[in-house]
């Protein structure tokens, strides 16, 4: 049996099958997650949101680590060159030292005395002995006058001393002092050596030179006199200078306590095995020249002083970073929502247009099949649902007589009618010229009276026709002619119930219009008239 | 429209503005301004040590002024500070001794007029009579750090090992040797200078004579100074002291050297090792002859002083380092009684209440203090050049190279001649 509407749209002939028949219900445009294609067009808004942050995050995060990096290197060579300078410096300037030091012992030799005299000979006589050991210190002391010299003499084999011999150096080395200052000869080509630590005495640098078989030149300074050899400019003040041996225990250090300690483990370390290097870990930069023999100096600092700039300008730089990032993103997102925004209010227009009924602002035909047939999919058999279909009364009637202008304006008026009568849950659609159906979502709050509800809804849309069109000013009636199916009970999927609805509404027609009729009723009272 | 416009050339105008600030430009390091003075001092490794400690510490008080050291032994210190102060390189402070007052400061001049800084360095710690050490010709030259007179340090127990008591007079001594010569042990020793001295008491107190009139000029005659050589001849060859040409500190330490003469100064540098040998150390009585007053013809002297160059450059700083130097309990601390026990009265007070005030230098300064027959030592009798003279004169007589009666002649003669 074809359906009141199919008849009516058709005229007989039978096109649309089930799924055709829509009815269309009220529709929220608000709601984008009802418009797929503005759905889309946000989620590539988002997209290229979402992108540009990234590229450009990404950009500024790759070129900070490229610049990091090079600075970096750049800043680590500069500060291993200048340190590598420094220790140049200092070691240039121990040399320096040292070698005025020999120097001045080596003027020893210019009295002749100094060489040909030997304390330890027996034939010596005493009162002689004595005037020329007096003229040799005269000689010695004029020699070392201007010098911080703590000793400045010779000793001889049976341990006689004449000259500056310190009483600190006689106790240090006591009977033993010549024996043991020969033993501080290491260099055979000038038969001389240096010496610092004996008996882990650390206050003495010693320089001793073999004037003959019986015979030694010594000289000493105290190991404070370096301080001025080692003299730090303020600006690397936080910089260790040592001078070790070749075992690298610690002569001098301006770290005074580690004097006659081994040098610290992780410093040795870094420089074991090479005389002339400047080293850098996360942990030291250690710069390492030998001087004198077998002496070397060593300046290091830890890498976090002496980067601590660099480690500023890390931070700087990528806060710098930081909120060059988040402008950036913030300008994308701006210029995102700047460019898709005309887009998007074209698509959303034309979405609006696609979806909703221009005349009475419902949905259209197709919009309100696809929202039903969605809704009824997921539905559960317990729930309660209705489909009113409504078909206005000598509507053709209306158009010929009054125009079709004031038709469209009883259909712009219907609209307003039906968006009064239902609730906002419900879905609203205009499904032809004069046909309007309705997919009722709305539940009261006592459910076992549903059909009552609906009827209820029924009974005010014919009575909201009637105030409205059979009005005080003689105006052409209108009114409505209804079919009511509910769900679970004439049917659970859309077509059924269309079908159902139009059922009863054919019978609402056939009983004189005006009227409503639930599905399987035919015998439904009839609207007051 | 307008508006953008605007906007785009204020940002280009920041930008501009912005990079412009970028460009070029000078970086300027302002380096730490720092007044170097110099410091020069002569002694032994400790009191190096703890001089060097105090130096930083007032560094630390004051980081703009850098101290450069000068210091060594005193063996040829003399000679050095000769050269410096003759040639205008001194440091800007001394520490001098007494006898340099005479020699570069007759008139006043040769050194700089304390009184001048006196709003930066206290001298109220000090006495007028300590002061007038310091002064030449009224001005205050210097400032006395502590007093000082040689002293007799016995081995108190080498000398209960041969039965002895501590010997008083001069014949102690001699009988003293008598007994300890056939182990080779000493009963007295002394370095050149501290025997110089010992002699000249000697001379003083047989003759009665003193070695200089108050006015500072030479009183003794050829005879005198016989008297001090035949003293010392007899000495040496009667072994009461080795000769000091043969003077081994060490022998102290073996027990060799039963007894010294050392400055109270040199109390714990000479007789401290000694000391930790477990040898009793005794100040003895100040030699006399017989029935006559201990102190006699002894005299006392400032142990050092310090001295501003005339020449600084830094007047007010090198105030600064001396009051430190002087007054302040860091150095009081440091120093502690190693130069004699202070005269200023704050550093004194610090140690007392530190009870630093003890050990053999103290007691060295308790038996000069509390004797009232020292006299005060004329800078004349410090003069090296003197004693070595006397020293050359006396190995004349000791290797028979000329009688006491040629070598005094000579000495005397040598004595007027280079130095009156």
């Amino acid at each position: 049996m074809m359906t009141h509407s199919q008849r009516q749209k058709t005229g007989g002939s039978t096109v649309l099958c089930g799924t055709a028949l829509f009815r269309y219900v009220r529709y929220d445009m608000a709601a984008t997650e009802n418009r797929p294609g503005l759905k889309r067009l946000k989620r590539v808004k988002y997209l290229m949101g979402i992108s540009y942050v990234l590229i450009v995050v990404g950009a500024i995060v790759i070129v900070s680590m490229l610049a990091l990096q090079k600075t970096d290197q750049v800043l680590k060579d500069k500060v291993n060159s200048l340190v590598a300078s420094l220790n140049v410096q200092m070691k240039l300037n121990m040399d320096s030292y040292l070698s005025r030091m020999e120097t001045i012992g080596t003027l020893a030799f210019a009295a002749q005395e100094t060489y040909t005299y030997d304390a330890t000979d027996p034939d010596n006589d005493e009162y002689e002995a004595l005037q020329t050991e007096k003229a040799i210190s005269d000689k010695l002391y004029s020699l070392c006058i201007m010098e911080n010299f703590v000793d400045y003499g010779i000793v001889y084999r049976n341990n006689h001393a004449i000259g500056k011999i310190s009483n600190g150096t006689i106790n240090l080395f006591g009977d033993d002092m010549f024996t043991e200052f020969e033993g501080m000869i290491t260099r055979q080509r000038t038969r001389d050596g240096w010496a610092a630590g004996y008996q882990d005495n650390f206050k003495r640098i010693y320089y001793v030179k073999r004037i003959h078989e019986n015979a030694l030149l010594v000289i000493s300074f105290y190991t404070a006199e370096l301080e001025r050899v080692f003299d730090n400019p303020e600006t690397m003040s936080e910089m260790e200078i040592r001078l070790t041996n070749q075992n690298h225990d610690i002569l001098y250090s301006n770290l005074p306590d580690e004097v006659g300690e081994p040098l610290p483990e992780a410093v040795a370390e870094m420089i074991r095995d090479r005389n002339a290097a400047t080293v850098m870990d996360d942990n030291y930069l250690v710069s390492v020249d030998s001087c004198g023999d077998d002496w070397y100096v060593v300046c290091s600092i830890p890498t976090k002083i002496i980067l601590k700039e660099k480690n500023e300008m890390q931070y700087y730089i990528w806060m710098t970073a930081v909120l060059a990032a988040i402008l950036a993103a913030l300008f994308g997102i701006w210029l995102t929502l700047r460019l898709t925004s005309p887009v998007e209010t074209i698509v959303s227009n034309l979405d609006s247009k696609a979806h909703i009924d221009q005349l009475t602002g419902i949905l259209n035909k197709r919009s309100f099949e696809d929202y039903t047939t969605g809704r009824l999919s997921g539905a559960l058999t317990i729930e309660n649902h209705a489909m009113i279909l409504l078909d206005v009364d000598n509507f053709k009637g209306v158009n010929d007589t009054l125009g079709h202008a004031y038709g469209d304006q009883v259909l712009s008026k219907i609209g307003s009618i039906l968006r009064a009568e239902f609730s906002t849950e419900d879905y609203l659609g205009r499904i032809g010229g004069d046909e309007f159906c309705i997919f009722m979502n709305q539940v009261p709050e006592d459910r076992d009276g549903y059909e009552d509800f609906v009827r209820f809804k029924c009974e005010s849309l014919c009575e909201a026709f009637r105030s409205n069109y059979t009005g005080e000013d003689g105006t052409y009636k209108v009114s409505a002619s209804i079919g009511v199916a509910i769900f679970g009970k004439d049917g659970s999927d859309f077509a059924t119930l269309y079908a159902a609805a139009d059922q009863a509404l054919y019978h609402s027609k056939e009983k004189g219009k005006d009227t409503y009729t639930f599905a399987g009723e035919e015998d439904a009272h009839e609207a007051q008239g | 429209m307008k508006h953008r416009v605007k906007g785009l050339l204020t940002a280009a105008a920041l930008l501009c503005g912005f990079l412009g600030g970028c460009s070029e430009h000078q970086v300027v390091t302002e380096n730490r301004n720092v007044t170097e003075i110099t410091l020069s001092w002569w002694g032994n490794d400790a009191r190096t040590e703890y001089t060097l400690e105090a130096v930083q510490e007032f560094e630390a008080l004051h980081p703009d002024i850098k101290v450069n050291c000068s210091y060594s032994e005193w063996s040829g210190y003399e000679a050095r500070s000769r050269v410096q102060m003759v040639s205008d390189t001194e440091a800007d402070v001394m520490q001098i001794n007494f006898g340099w007052l005479s020699e570069y400061s007759q008139d006043g001049t040769g050194y700089y007029d304390l009184s001048q800084v006196e709003d930066t360095l206290d001298l109220s710690n000090f006495t007028e009579p300590m002061l007038d050490y310091g002064r030449k010709n009224g001005v205050l030259n210097a400032v006395p750090i502590a007093m000082n007179a040689e002293t007799i340090f016995i081995n108190k127990t080498i000398y209960d090992k041969y039965g002895l008591d501590v010997p008083e007079t001069w014949d102690d001594y001699f009988a003293a040797a008598a007994v300890m010569q056939k182990d080779g042990v000493y009963p007295l020793s002394g370095v050149a200078k501290s025997v110089w001295l010992y002699t000249l008491t000697y001379a003083e107190q047989m003759t009665g004579t003193p070695f200089l009139r108050d006015d500072g000029s030479l009183n003794f005659n050829a005879h005198q100074l016989r008297i001090m050589l035949e003293f010392y001849d007899r000495m040496v060859e009667n072994k009461v002291i080795p000769q000091v040409e043969y003077y081994d500190r060490l022998n102290i330490e073996k027990g060799i050297y039963a007894g010294g003469i050392a400055w109270v100064s040199d109390a714990k540098n000479y007789f401290g090792g000694a000391a930790d040998k477990g040898y009793e150390i005794v100040i003895a009585d100040y030699t006399a002859k017989s029935g006559m007053k201990h102190g006699a013809g002894w005299y006392a002297k400032p142990a050092t002083m310090y001295a501003i160059s005339k020449n600084t450059e830094h007047p007010h700083e090198s105030a600064m380092l001396l009051d430190f130097l002087l007054n302040s309990p860091e150095m009081a601390k440091l120093q502690g009684v190693e130069k004699g026990i202070p005269l200023s009265t704050t550093a004194r007070q610090t140690l007392e209440e530190e009870g630093m005030l003890q050990g053999l230098q103290y007691q060295a300064s308790l038996k000069m203090e509390e004797n009232t027959e020292l006299g005060k030592m004329n800078a004349f009798v410090e003069n090296s050049g003197l004693i070595d003279a006397f020293i050359e004169a006396c190995d004349l007589v000791v290797y028979d190279k000329a009688t006491p009666e040629e070598a005094s002649q000579q000495l005397y003669r040598t004595i007027r001649k280079d130095y009156t």
